[in-house]
């Protein structure tokens, strides 16, 4: 195996999200460095992919050897106002569903942070915040 | 001036003690080598003196424990070989795996495993090893 390409685990994560908001109720999802005008009212995702720092896992330099690659989703799940906070933690159980303590593709997901309610940007929803981080062991 | 890092290290084994080849995915090695001294004071002395005597070592080996990994299986299992004759063989590399260069070589026994298994953490192998009969050392 050699030196692994990010957007080959970023796709990992991201296929996931998308495959699953495409079933019904179909959602909206939005993903790094896309621009989105949002419908008032409406509820959608944002995807935020992002790597952390690598670890040497084992001896050997560039042949026989294992690099840990650490990195986390951040979904921000955004529903209507004022209409309480069902709607959107059902759309959270659907994502924490999707990672919660899998192993896809070679790439470890965590079990899922929150939903955790955060101030809404951009304003004139209820966000909530989920968070898995993942990490993927590198064969050189 | 070449100083070195942990990662450019390697062990080679054989259980054996015929061909040594090197076990994929170590994640350290130690080795510690004692020389015993004998007290040579004599009637009238006022400072003790020795002369040294028997030299051995022992050590440890940890793996990131992987079931397909080439070299693993046969590593941690010489634990259970029993009446063993100290026939495998071993060479710590501080870098590169040339035989005979920035290295300690020697036959030796496996006197304790233990591998590990938590939670969020990755599966650790621990072997602990002494030296039998005569210890190489090509750390020049």
């Amino acid at each position: 195996m050699a030196v692994v390409n990010r957007n080959t685990i970023r796709a990992v994560v991201e296929s996931r999200l998308a495959t699953e908001l495409a079933n019904s109720p179909v959602l909206p999802v939005v993903f790094h460095n896309i621009s989105y005008a949002p419908t008032p009212n409406s509820s959608w995702v944002q995807c935020l992919t992002s790597f952390g720092s690598g670890e040497y896992l084992t001896q050997g330099l560039l042949s026989n050897a294992s690099n840990r690659i650490v990195g986390v989703a951040v979904m921000n799940i955004f529903t209507p106002q004022g209409v309480g906070v069902g709607a959107n933690f059902t759309i959270a159980k659907r994502i924490r569903d999707l990672y919660n303590r899998l192993i896809v593709s070679g790439v470890y997901f965590d079990a899922p942070i929150g939903p955790e309610v955060v101030s809404a940007s951009p304003e004139g929803y209820f966000q909530t915040q989920v968070r898995v981080t993942f990490e993927f062991i590198e064969e050189l | 001036m070449a100083t070195l890092r942990g990662e450019q290290g390697t062990v080679q084994f054989d259980a054996a003690g015929s061909s040594n080849a090197t076990i994929v995915g170590t994640r350290s090695w130690s080795l510690t080598i004692t020389k015993e001294t004998l007290d040579t004071s004599v009637h009238g002395d006022t400072f003790r003196s020795f002369v040294g005597s028997m030299v051995s070592g022992s050590g440890t080996v940890e793996l990131v424990y992987d079931p397909d990994a080439t070299g693993q299986a046969g590593f941690l299992e010489d634990v259970v070989t029993t009446a063993d004759p100290a026939d495998a063989t071993f060479e710590l590399f501080t870098t590169g795996t040339t035989t005979g260069t920035d290295s300690v070589s020697f036959a030796g026994i496996i006197t304790d495993m233990e591998i590990t298994s938590t939670v969020g953490e990755l599966v650790i192998v621990s072997c602990s090893f002494v030296t039998s009969g005569t210890i190489t050392s090509n750390l020049e």
